[in-house]
């Protein structure tokens, strides 16, 4: 609906504007509920602060090719076991020759003996910039260079969170505005199959599913998904979250079914699509963008588990939380190789969440939109 | 739960009976005597302890058990709890270094009378024997076992398969296998075999012969513990969490002549563990006593550092390999094959697995005097390129498999890289390790490349050819064949080479041959003979320390400080 120029109009961002208006200082324009939201979100400094990182996390991320191939000169599945690289212009193994070796002459030892040490293989650790920008964060014991897999393994672990996101979203939506609209036994089933999936603690199912399509991947109803593919972590993720976020939607749907511009929709002849998606739809967009963003937070941190726990993104693959898992074995000597992707998801989930909250507050500051597990 | 209690009073009265034996032993009136070791080690053999029993154990286990039944079991995790509590007629000498690889008997009398032929066994069971639930040990369960293997589609059935009418038996499962006949009343046991077969002792000497009850039903008993016939009893095992071993308290050692010791801990508990790491605090912090775990590479030289005389290095008789499906495509052809091997770079597998290991291509282990060092395939990355393009595989789909244990993954990590490197387009698959041998053993799932290794079952050539590589002992499930290798010429070789009786030295220049002739082949690309750990916590007593031959460290021989 068009507005008025003249017309004065009341919401919860224009007390600055009555106040003005009331000292005759200037005309009161009306805005699009849009326009407010951005707005009072522009003036959130520290939510833009928190995009402007996790939009230099995507970039980083997106960029893992160029910097491998231009600066670190290998790829994120590339061992250097037996490389030297120069660190400071002095030649240092990537990974050091461990063992069980004659303390006199170098030589193995084979059986225990006194005269025999033990010495630990250790991957080269963080050389900064003093590497040549070869194992910047250092190399695993395979001798990748972990710089490179964090930047492959971020590519991955946000391809995973975005795409499982939009599918998630996509299908709650949906489910969501038919059961709300439809109600009745359209909505007992819908609200029925969201209660299966709550009984499931969401960790728990993601592991069971993922566990079993890891092992042969997915291949039903003409659709083929092998097992190594990162489509495995993306659909599980996303089936799983499904009623969380589809529930809370519903509920606004069945309110909103009640609202008078919806009956009068229908007096008017409109179809149920037209009712759903041209009268509901635009009335919980607000809900499903903040949704999206904070669950885009919470898949990423969801496949990091999965994937540390051997049900997400398969090896050699990448992911956030492969490199955890990685790491876990060198953290003593090589805290890095687990820090680093640990430093990259608290970064990455910490500014989805402050920007979704005040995306939240900007575009419905009563809204309670949080996702419970 | 009424059994249980029963137990406890058995329990409790044997304990007594044993601590008597002890003290008699102790003042020197058994003829039953302590087992000294050729090789510097120490022995638990005889039938006591010598006073050094305790009462638990604590092991922090790795998930390699694939099974806890004698006629399903094929890791080194799941023998080394059961060769103290499933025994054979005959089996190994509880003893440190190469006196370990003696066969004694255990349920037997005494080792077989063999006829001049060489193809008929006679063993006469010892009298009075009895199993953990008080049932006599009769001679028809020998029979029993054996067909119950073939029943439970054993992955040890090929071992039997020279027994007459064993071939038989194991396509119909019905009858009785007609080459061993028992008589309960005199305890005699005659095996018939087609051919004269020199391995046979030592597999009579396996898991897979150790007697059960002929009622044990032919399924999976892992987590319904048959009874038990040796010193220890499984008395619960929850897969992937533990596994308590209990004194069998109907077990005598004074009726095996010192062949088979009572051992020193009352009971073991086995904490299934994960991760190396978790598992080498556990046992620094006084969680459990033995961490069974290689350490992990990293923490090698602080451990040394701290705690030096807790940690016991060894190499057992071992290869890792990598094997190649000669069935599936594009490993059926040799020059792929053997591109793989031109293309690893045994050094770097070697320091992957933290430098505790001598890099190798032969299928047998340096500790064998068949050993015959074979260098075949050095290193050379262009040559393996070049094999590549010349069999037309080139951009081939390969899968990688592997188990999600230890440092094995990142084995296979490297020869994925290694394949893409040489033209092939290589993923992984890594799954369960609970799952993986079976999975890989079966030839519905095509496994075309992936990781293996072998810890011999008995010290013999034959353990690792006639298992590993006879294209004629190929199965559909359960296969140890993972390359499917048939080559007729290596068959023949193997067939001709089972009919010796000893290990002459012609005989074992003969198996070097055979190694040679694999080698050409390719079927794997084997990389290294292994060096592994044993670590122990402080009051642990590892002047007690076996390590056998075969079953590694023998649990039942620690004792307490």
């Amino acid at each position: 609906m068009a507005h008025q120029a003249t017309e004065t109009e009341f919401t919860l961002d224009t007390a600055a504007e009555l106040a003005a208006a009331e000292h005759g200082r200037e005309t009161i324009r009306g805005r699009s509920p849009w326009y407010l939201a951005w707005r009072r979100l522009r003036r959130n400094y520290v939510a833009f602060g928190f995009l402007f990182v996790f939009v230099l996390v995507l970039v980083a991320c997106a960029l893992a090719p160029v910097y491998a191939s231009h600066v670190a000169h290998t790829g994120p599945s590339t061992n250097h076991v037996l490389e030297q690289v120069k660190v400071n212009g002095k030649l240092t193994p990537v990974v050091t020759a461990g063992g069980y070796i004659e303390k006199k002459t170098g030589k193995p030892c084979v059986v225990s003996g006194t005269g025999c040490i033990l010495l630990s293989a250790i991957p080269i650790g963080p050389t900064w910039f003093s590497g040549g920008g070869r194992f910047v964060l250092g190399a695993d014991s395979n001798g990748r260079d972990i710089a490179v897999r964090l930047l492959y393994g971020g590519r991955n672990s946000l391809i995973v969170g975005i795409g499982s996101t939009a599918i998630c979203v996509f299908f709650a939506v949906l489910l969501a505005l038919v059961s709300g609209y439809f109600g009745g036994w359209v909505d007992f089933v819908i609200t029925r199959f969201f209660d299966l999936f709550y009984a499931f603690p969401v960790v728990l199912l993601g592991i069971a599913l993922g566990s079993a399509l890891a092992i042969n991947g997915f291949h039903h109803f003409g659709v083929n998904i092998e097992s190594g593919s990162i489509w495995i972590p993306t659909l599980v993720i996303s089936y799983v979250l499904i009623p969380y976020v589809g529930r809370p939607l519903r509920g606004q749907v069945l309110s909103l079914r009640e609202k008078e511009f919806v009956e009068a929709a229908i007096s008017q002849g409109a179809s149920p699509l037209r009712v759903m998606f041209s009268e509901l739809l635009p009335n919980i967009t607000s809900s499903v963008l903040v949704f999206f963003t904070l669950i885009i937070a919470n898949n990423i941190v969801l496949e990091a588990a999965l994937s540390f726990l051997g049900a997400g993104v398969q090896p050699p693959t990448p992911s956030w939380g492969t490199l955890i898992s990685d790491g876990q074995t060198l953290i003593v000597t090589r805290p890095w190789l687990a820090l680093a992707p640990g430093i990259a998801i608290v970064l990455t989930v910490l500014s989805l969440n402050v920007f979704g909250d005040g995306l939240r507050a900007a575009l419905d500051p009563r809204a309670k939109v949080k996702i419970e597990h | 739960m009424n059994r249980r209690h029963t137990w406890k009073w058995l329990l409790t009265a044997a304990s007594l009976a044993v601590g008597l034996a002890l003290i008699a032993s102790a003042c020197g009136s058994s003829g039953n005597k302590t087992n000294t070791s050729g090789s510097g080690g120490t022995t638990s053999g005889g039938t006591a302890s010598g006073g050094k029993t305790f009462a638990n154990f604590r092991l922090a286990y790795d998930t390699g058990i694939d099974y806890l039944d004698p006629g399903l079991s094929y890791t080194v995790e799941g023998w080394g709890i059961m060769w103290n509590v499933y025994l054979p007629l005959i089996g190994y000498k509880h003893a440190s270094g190469p006196d370990g690889a003696t066969l004694v008997p255990y349920l037997a009398k005494d080792l077989p009378k063999v006829s001049t032929d060489a193809k008929t066994y006679t063993f006469t069971l010892r009298s009075g024997l009895k199993y953990s639930d008080g049932a006599a040990i009769k001679a028809s369960d020998f029979a029993a076992t054996i067909e119950r293997d073939f029943k439970v589609d054993s992955p040890g059935v090929g071992f039997f398969g020279n027994i007459v009418g064993a071939d038989t038996f194991g396509k119909t499962k019905t009858g009785h296998i007609s080459g061993i006949t028992t008589d309960d009343a005199t305890g005699v046991i005659t095996i018939k075999l087609n051919t004269p077969q020199g391995d046979f002792l030592n597999i009579l000497a396996t898991e897979f012969a150790a007697l059960l009850p002929a009622s044990t039903p032919a399924k999976d008993q892992s987590t319904t513990p048959a009874p038990s016939s040796g010193p220890y009893m499984i008395k619960s095992y929850a897969p992937n969490k533990k596994a308590i071993v209990v004194r069998n308290p109907n077990f005598d050692a004074a009726q095996f002549d010192g062949n088979v010791p009572s051992g020193n801990p009352d009971m073991m508990t086995i904490d299934i563990i994960g991760d190396d790491t978790v598992a080498l605090q556990r046992v620094i912090s006084g969680q459990d006593d033995y961490d069974f775990h290689q350490l992990p590479p990293d923490r090698l030289a602080s451990t040394q550092q701290k705690y030096g005389d807790q940690i016991k290095v060894y190499t057992p008789a071992n290869t890792y390999y990598f094997f190649m499906n000669n069935r599936v495509a594009p490993f059926d052809n040799v020059k792929v094959r053997q591109a793989v091997n031109y293309a690893i770079n045994r050094e770097a597998l070697v320091r992957i697995y933290g430098g505790l290991a001598q890099p190798t291509e032969n299928v047998l282990p340096p500790t064998y005097p068949s050993y015959k060092k074979l260098n075949m395939y050095p290193y050379d990355l262009a040559k393996a390129k070049q094999l590549i393009q010349a069999s037309g595989q080139a951009g081939a789909s390969v899968v990688v498999w592997n188990h999600d244990r230890g440092t094995d993954p990142k084995a296979t990590a490297y020869l994925t890289d290694v394949l893409n490197s040489i033209g092939l387009k290589a993923k992984e698959k890594v799954i369960n390790s609970a799952v993986y041998w079976t999975t890989v053993g079966n030839q519905a799932t095509k496994a075309q490349i992936g990781f293996a290794d072998w810890f011999q079952d008995y010290p013999h050539p034959l353990d690792w050819f006639d298992v590993l590589l006879n294209g004629d002992r190929i199965t559909d499930t359960h296969n140890n064949n993972y390359a499917n290798f048939d080559d007729k010429a290596v068959n023949a070789k193997i067939a001709a080479l089972k009919k010796e009786p000893t290990l002459t030295d012609s005989v074992n220049a003969d198996w070097a041959s055979v190694d040679k002739m694999v080698d050409e082949q390719a079927p794997w690309a084997a990389f290294m003979n292994r060096q592994f750990t044993d670590f122990f916590n402080a009051d642990m007593d590892l002047s007690c320390y076996v390590n056998h031959v075969l079953y590694q460290f023998d649990y039942s021989s620690i004792c307490h400080k």
